[in-house]
């Protein structure tokens, strides 16, 4: 027979013009709910993830934007921690623009109706303020009250803490007020900052007879003004900037202020945006996990076509059409839940944010939401169907038949489309590509760890196989070893859930073991200051009479910086290329002087602070961190402007300060023997443990000195509790989607593997074993993977708690073993109901039925 | 003259590990002719279901040629070779092979649409009515017994009109009364539509049935007989 090539002239049909393949997809489509509906699971958890999330980033920016006024009150505020100086007092007198002023200090407040006390804010405020927004208040007519003086008004927390009403009474300094209502809402107020020190007003009339502005008191001044037009208020800070620099005063335009919040929230929308990505990646990751296992269980069904005729393309597109349109349709349920969960988001945010969330769909939210759902949908599943192109029809006489070519063009180009993803997608969500870049080599570096501690933790159990334990327990922990199981996908994504709220309790823990005093009996827990030198002895005495051991009494002197390494605070303001930051030149330093150090400090570099016997040179010791604000080093110089006095020093060493422990502690300390004649005032600290002693003793102190104020630092251990039961609230709540996403993957593993479990199951049967047995081992195989996958999260925390503590946080790490165990008990359990949930069929199947199911 | 419509020439197959090289087809050699009925027997490992692979384009040689209705597949592609088989080729397994997620009727109507072609509902039911099914056509696999399942599968093999019929152990995993039934039924359908027969069995009797058998030993083909005499 001659030979000859006949060369095939057959028409290739491209997605859209082959009917049969959208005809097999539908065909095939009917029999493959379970397995697809976990495809789609997973692209609706990480597509409701990023729509809620943009879609809330979008009312805050709306938000913002509308109320970015009445954040402010006014146009202009010019603030200052000290009255402002007669130069400024005239500049503002020659504008004729409305002009209010405020004045806010600490104090304590004695509510006269329980003879309760503790510290607020107290802001005095004279004029028209807001000039934007309004005050709301209960009733209506308090702040009309407030105005006409004598009467005061507070947050809302603070009246219903202390249960104030209306015809109660303050003691505020030397003054009785009246209250007048509550503060619901203020411009400029509220927020989370309310929360650690809720507000009380009063007229700025009534604040002298207060007697609270002593010398030394810490005022903060603050004086708004309603500017008609742009153009007049760019004119104003034009003229205004140069002056208050002078004199160190700050001022806020309403366009900063929007800038600030825009760039707080920008913080938060970041952190979101994380979490979010997380939950997509882990999307993408239980797509590509439950295709690749749809594909796997295809490899018959395609050999069976290929042998019929079918071409490669053919085959693929038949499962890509499916996981497409799914995809579709999963991108819009993700889309609409997404949009309702944002509703539920401004309740997790009431309090922490200082104005009230709109709700509005955005459809930007919606788009992108499908967008990336689709794109979502393609690319991770082109990756594992690809493979179907290959799978050689000779598989149908053979079944571990291997494909031919393992790489192919569209193999390729999937890889790189994938690996470019999740960095394309973090640099549109955070609009910065450095950020973008940042969040993607994070979590490959999380996502590394992950996999890394669970392979280490499969070969140690390899290694250390019980294999003298009994059947149910060996047997269940060898199914883990199963073909198919993804036992490692598994562990990371459940794992990374269980250490997004490993690590959050860790951070949790280790912030409050900051304030935490219980067990450390020689800690101080309340502080008091403000203490003129007239009071010192009657505050001590005061103390004694209640049996409170004073722990110290400290000296501190307000002065402000004159001259810094030989040049005048003016001069170094007016260079720009130097780079010391104004606030640190201009402020009020609270400086104390001794002759050791205190043991909440250890000296890093040089000496002590000591005054030299030779020619009197006085030397100082700084804070770590402060040194390198000012740029000094040991030996500079420094005039320190003494009430009026200046006073030379040089640096003798740097101290590392831990602040927390045992307040208070300065930035500057002085030797004996310079500052003893200055005008101070004096801080003392104790310890209180029985609540009712605290009341009775700060009940007595505001009645004696109603000037002095008191820390109770028991109160902001629970304030920071309560902020962390909000944050954390959110932050669990959004852990909780990679945790869902896990959970999938996990169902999507279980159902699949189904049929290998069948087949186990029914040769137990065969050889004896009873269902109790069978649900025993797959609760226990569960059980297991549950455990290794907390472990690996929470391992990983351990870790990252660690690094987060001691290098952005800088506090001490700690962590509560039985908060852990129970965070580590909770995924168990978790991953064994969803286990058990899907095996139902399998354990509770007779097996003559399987074993005709399986002939 | 009848036609050549499968051609093997030195057909040798060779599985390589990093261990050693493994022959499981020899330099085999053979022809058939249009219509014939032809069995390949042999003990397991011979070589049986590879040599049907490699006749069947669902493999290819490590060398040799094979030749399918004067197409030399060895220098097609993957795709090429399906559409050949679509067109010339018909296929029965020992395990049915059908598609799970498809009815009879619908299993039966895959060769066909692959091709382009429309209302092809009538010749399947028609097929599936010729081989005792009826009244199961929308029947999913799961629905029906080992032996109906291998009736839709004759049906699906025979429905383009095959110029080749290839058979891996078509009545291997039936009883008795069904490998019987799908014997005479394949054979019937054999000898209706003129189709070519490859069968691959280890059943004599059905062996004895075609015109010609090939024994194959260690991937050698060690005897070419035709029927109805064979050492046994």
């Amino acid at each position: 027979m001659i030979e000859y090539i006949i060369k095939i002239k057959r028409k290739t049909k491209t997605i859209f013009t082959d009917r049969w393949v959208w005809r097999m997809a539908w065909r095939d489509a009917r029999h493959n709910y379970s397995r697809l509906i976990l495809f789609t699971a997973s692209l609706i958890t990480g597509i409701a993830a990023v729509v809620a999330l943009d879609s809330l980033n979008r009312s805050l920016q709306n938000d913002i934007d509308n109320n970015a006024k009445e954040l402010l009150g006014a146009d202009l505020v010019v603030t200052g921690d000290k009255k402002f100086a007669p130069e400024v007092k005239t500049f503002f007198d020659s504008l004729k623009y409305p002009q209010a002023s405020e004045a806010d200090m600490a104090s304590m407040v004695l509510f006269l109706h329980n003879g309760q006390s503790r510290l607020i804010r107290l802001v005095a405020l004279r004029g028209n303020f807001p000039f934007y927004g309004e005050i709301e208040t209960q009733p209506a007519n308090a702040y009309r009250k407030v105005k006409r003086g004598r009467y005061a008004m507070l947050d809302e927390t603070l009246a219903s803490q202390y249960e104030v009403s209306s015809d109660d009474s303050l003691r505020i300094g030397n003054s009785v007020f009246k209250v007048a209502g509550v503060v619901k809402k203020i411009p400029g107020g509220g927020g989370i900052m309310t929360t650690f020190t809720p507000s009380v007003y009063i007229s700025l009339d009534d604040l002298d007879s207060t007697g609270l502005v002593q010398f030394g008191s810490r005022v903060n001044y603050k004086q708004y003004f309603k500017i008609y037009s742009e153009k007049q208020k760019a004119a104003t800070v034009e003229k205004i900037r140069p002056l208050l620099r002078k004199h160190g005063y700050r001022f806020d335009t309403v366009e900063e202020r929007k800038q600030d919040l825009g760039e707080g929230f920008q913080s938060i929308y970041r952190f979101f945006s994380l979490l979010a990505f997380i939950a997509l990646i882990l999307g993408c990751i239980g797509v590509a996990s439950s295709v690749h296992i749809y594909a796997r269980e295809k490899r018959e069904e395609v050999a069976v076509l290929r042998c019929v005729g079918s071409s490669g393309w053919q085959a693929f597109n038949i499962f890509f059409i499916q996981i497409f349109l799914l995809g579709i349709i999963g991108s819009i349920i993700g889309s609409v839940l997404g949009v309702s969960i944002q509703q539920l988001i401004p309740f997790f945010l009431e309090g922490v944010i200082p104005f009230e969330l709109t709700f509005a769909i955005s459809w930007q939210s919606l788009a992108l939401g499908l967008l990336i759902g689709t794109v979502v949908s393609i690319l991770f599943s082109i990756l594992p169907l690809v493979g179907v192109r290959f799978v050689p029809p000779l598989t149908v006489l053979r079944t571990d038949s291997q494909p031919v070519r393992v790489f192919s063009k569209t193999k390729i180009t999937a890889i790189v489309l994938i690996a470019l993803f999740p960095m394309a997608f973090a640099a549109i969500q955070t609009k910065s590509i450095m950020t973008g870049g940042m969040f993607f080599l994070g979590l490959v570096a999380a996502l590394g760890c992950l996999a890394g501690v669970a392979v280490i933790l499969l070969m140690i159990v390899r290694k250390f196989f019980p294999h003298r334990a009994g059947f149910i327990w060996r047997h269940s922990l060898s199914s883990l070893f199963r073909p198919n199981n993804q036992t490692r996908v598994l562990m990371v994504t459940i794992g990374l859930g269980a250490f997004i709220i490993s690590t959050l309790n860790i951070v949790e823990q280790s912030m409050l073991g900051q304030v935490e005093f219980t067990g450390q009996e020689n800690q101080s827990n309340t502080i008091l200051f403000d203490i003129q030198p007239s009071q010192k002895d009657g505050v001590v005495k005061l103390m004694n009479d209640n049996k409170l051991k004073v722990n110290q009494v400290v000296p501190i002197i307000t002065c402000r910086l004159s001259e810094l390494k030989g040049r005048t605070v003016d001069s170094l303001q007016r260079d720009t290329s130097d780079r010391v930051p104004n606030w640190a030149l201009t402020r009020e330093y609270r400086v104390t002087y001794r002759g050791s150090l205190h043991h909440s400090e250890e000296l890093i570099k040089g000496k002590v602070q000591y005054k030299s016997a030779v020619n009197d040179s006085i030397f100082v010791t700084i804070s770590e961190g402060m040194e390198e604000n000012l740029e000094v080093k040991i030996g500079d110089s420094l005039v320190f402007d003494v009430q009026g006095v200046p006073v030379k020093a040089y640096i003798s060493g740097v101290r590392k300060v831990d602040w927390p422990k045992d307040p208070p502690n300065f930035i500057f300390v002085f030797p004996n023997g310079v500052l003893e004649g200055a005008p101070q005032i004096y801080v003392t600290a104790t310890r209180i443990d029985d609540q009712q002693q605290a009341n009775r003793f700060q009940q007595e102190l505001v009645m004696q000195f109603p000037n002095v104020s008191l820390i109770d630092l028991r109160l902001i251990l629970g304030t920071i509790n309560d902020l962390f039961d909000k944050l954390g609230l959110i932050i669990r709540f959004l852990a909780l989607f990679s945790i869902v996403t896990g959970l999938v993957v996990l169902a999507g593993a279980v159902i699949n593997s189904k049929f290998v479990r069948i087949k186990e199951n029914v040769l137990l049967r065969t050889v004896g074993a009873r269902t109790r047995q069978i649900t025993q081992i797959t609760l226990i195989e569960y059980a297991y993977l549950g455990l290794f996958s907390a472990l690996t999260g929470m391992i990983l925390s351990l870790g990252g708690g660690w690094l987060l503590t001691k290098f952005f946080f800088e506090i001490t790490f700690a962590f509560d073993w039985i908060e852990l165990l129970t965070i580590g008990f909770g995924v168990i359990i978790l991953t064994m109901a969803i286990g058990w949930f899907n095996s139902r069929e399998v354990i509770t199947t007779p097996p003559l039925q399987v074993l005709r199911k399986e002939s | 003259m009848s036609q050549t419509v499968l051609q093997a020439e030195n057909l040798t197959k060779i599985y390589r590990s990093a261990e050693r090289d493994l022959v499981v087809l020899d330099h085999i050699s053979f022809a058939v002719e249009q219509g014939n009925s032809i069995s390949i027997i042999g003990p397991s490992g011979s070589g049986k279901t590879t040599l049907l692979g490699l006749c069947a384009g669902l493999d290819t040689p490590s060398s040799g040629t094979i030749s399918l209705m004067g197409f030399k597949l060895n220098n097609m592609s993957e795709d090429d070779r399906a559409y050949i088989r679509n067109q010339y080729v018909g296929f029965v397994f020992q395990n049915f092979q059908l598609l799970s997620t498809l009815t009879a009727l619908e299993n039966v109507m895959v060769p066909l649409e692959l091709r382009g072609e429309r209302n092809v509902m009538n010749k399947a039911k028609e097929l599936l009515h010729r081989v005792g099914l009826g009244d199961r056509v929308h029947h999913y696999p799961s629905q029906l017994s080992g032996g109906e399942q291998q009736r839709v599968a004759m049906a699906r093999a025979f429905i383009t009109d095959p110029k080749i019929l290839f058979a891996d152990e078509p009545t291997g995993n039936l009883d008795e009364e069904n490998a019987t039934h799908i014997t005479e039924l394949l054979f019937n359908l054999n000898k209706e539509q003129g189709t070519t027969l490859v069968l691959v069995t280890h059943n004599l009797d059905l062996a004895q049935r075609t015109q010609r058998i090939l024994r194959m030993k260690g991937g050698k083909l060690v005897q070419d007989v035709y029927s109805p005499s064979i050492a046994r």
